[in-house]
């Protein structure tokens, strides 16, 4: 089963990306940066869920770091977010969608995992 | 400019509760009815902090009115009272809360409110921001013809600016950076208004593992009718 990250602080925020990507993906939940971080080199996920505002450095320390390595500079990472934000600013950060917290539903989250954990040669 | 500026602050700060009340609203569609109950406590627990908040800014908007009287009061009813309120909320997230007192003066010159919102807010933050498994504590104490209230939490430490902001007297405005997760410092900054109405002194020392904010009251004379 593919793996998804969330980087999320709030921590009902976290389980309900649990519950909305449950039979979908394995999830781990990582409420700040450094953490996630530590662990990414030894177990890569597929997508990522990033929020910007967190503990310690920010989504945006997070980016950086991922895309300065080989390894983990192509993994897709949607934002999401209540701050306005431009996919086109963050694009070499491989940012593939910024969702906005006070709009999103839960398909949006389901949708874009069904479509970035797909086989793309299938 | 500045009122402007603490506005978009207030608001950007009630905008995360409402999203997470609307994105558990929307969760409940998927939920079983285990599960139902559990969003509906979150529900609740998010909408009470948010109603919270709304309240002690109605308060900050009374201050300038000189509406909230100072007057003796129990400084350890209040932190009882708080550690009440709290506590199951604590036990929820696995965390604990306990309060230690040496103080001799029971009572400190403050409007009893507002002290609760302060340290309401204390140990609120003291809740979110501390891992798991921990204790937060409330240490009571008397410090030369006052008292001192400090609240310890045992997670990330408070971002330096704040930390020089809040030591150099009081915060004067919330800040537009994340102070901590979820946080513009808006509750920290109404703590600081409060306190400064009641003439107290906020401050905050940084720990490796955590934060202590501190409260200092003028202790009230009316104490020696108690036989102190």
């Amino acid at each position: 089963m593919a793996l998804v990250y969330v980087l999320e602080d709030d921590e009902i925020m976290g389980e309900l990306f649990k519950k909305y990507l449950r039979g979908l993906c394995k999830v781990k939940v990582f409420q700040d940066a450094i953490s996630a971080i530590s662990e990414i080199s030894d177990d890569k996920p597929s997508l990522i869920f990033l929020d910007i505002l967190l503990t310690g450095p920010d989504g945006f320390t997070f980016l950086n770091e991922v895309v300065s390595y080989e390894d983990t500079a192509k993994i897709p990472v949607v934002i999401v977010t209540s701050l306005d934000l431009k996919t086109d600013n963050l694009k070499n950060y491989n940012v593939v969608k910024i969702l906005k917290k006070d709009e999103l539903v839960p398909d949006d989250i389901k949708n874009l995992a069904c479509e970035f954990l797909e086989p793309k040669n299938a | 400019m500045q009122e402007v500026d603490n506005i978009f602050v207030a608001a950007h700060e009630l905008k995360s509760p409402l999203s997470l009340l609307r994105q558990l609203a929307l969760s409940m569609e998927i939920d079983d009815q285990i599960s139902l109950k559990r969003t509906q406590s979150r529900m609740v627990e998010v909408s009470e902090r948010a109603l919270r908040q709304v309240n002690d800014l109605t308060k900050v908007s009374r201050l300038e009115d000189g509406l909230f009287e100072l007057e003796p009061v129990s400084i350890r009813a209040v932190c009882n009272e708080v550690t009440n309120e709290l506590r199951y909320l604590y036990r929820a997230n696995h965390r604990d809360i306990f309060e230690k007192y040496t103080n001799h003066s029971k009572l400190v010159i403050a409007n009893r409110e507002l002290l609760y919102s302060v340290i309401y807010n204390f140990c609120s933050n003291a809740m979110h921001y501390s891992d798991a498994g921990t204790r937060a504590r409330i240490f009571v104490r008397d410090r030369k013809g006052k008292v001192e209230i400090q609240v310890r939490d045992y997670g990330p430490a408070l971002p330096t600016k704040i930390w020089k902001d809040l030591n150099h007297g009081w915060l004067r405005e919330p800040t537009s950076v994340a102070m901590r997760p979820g946080s513009s410092g808006l509750g920290l900054y109404i703590a600081s208004k409060f306190s400064r109405y009641m003439h107290g002194e906020v401050s905050a020392v940084r720990h490796r593992d955590g934060t202590s904010f501190t409260l200092i009251l003028p202790v009230s004379t009316q104490t020696s009718l108690f036989g102190e």
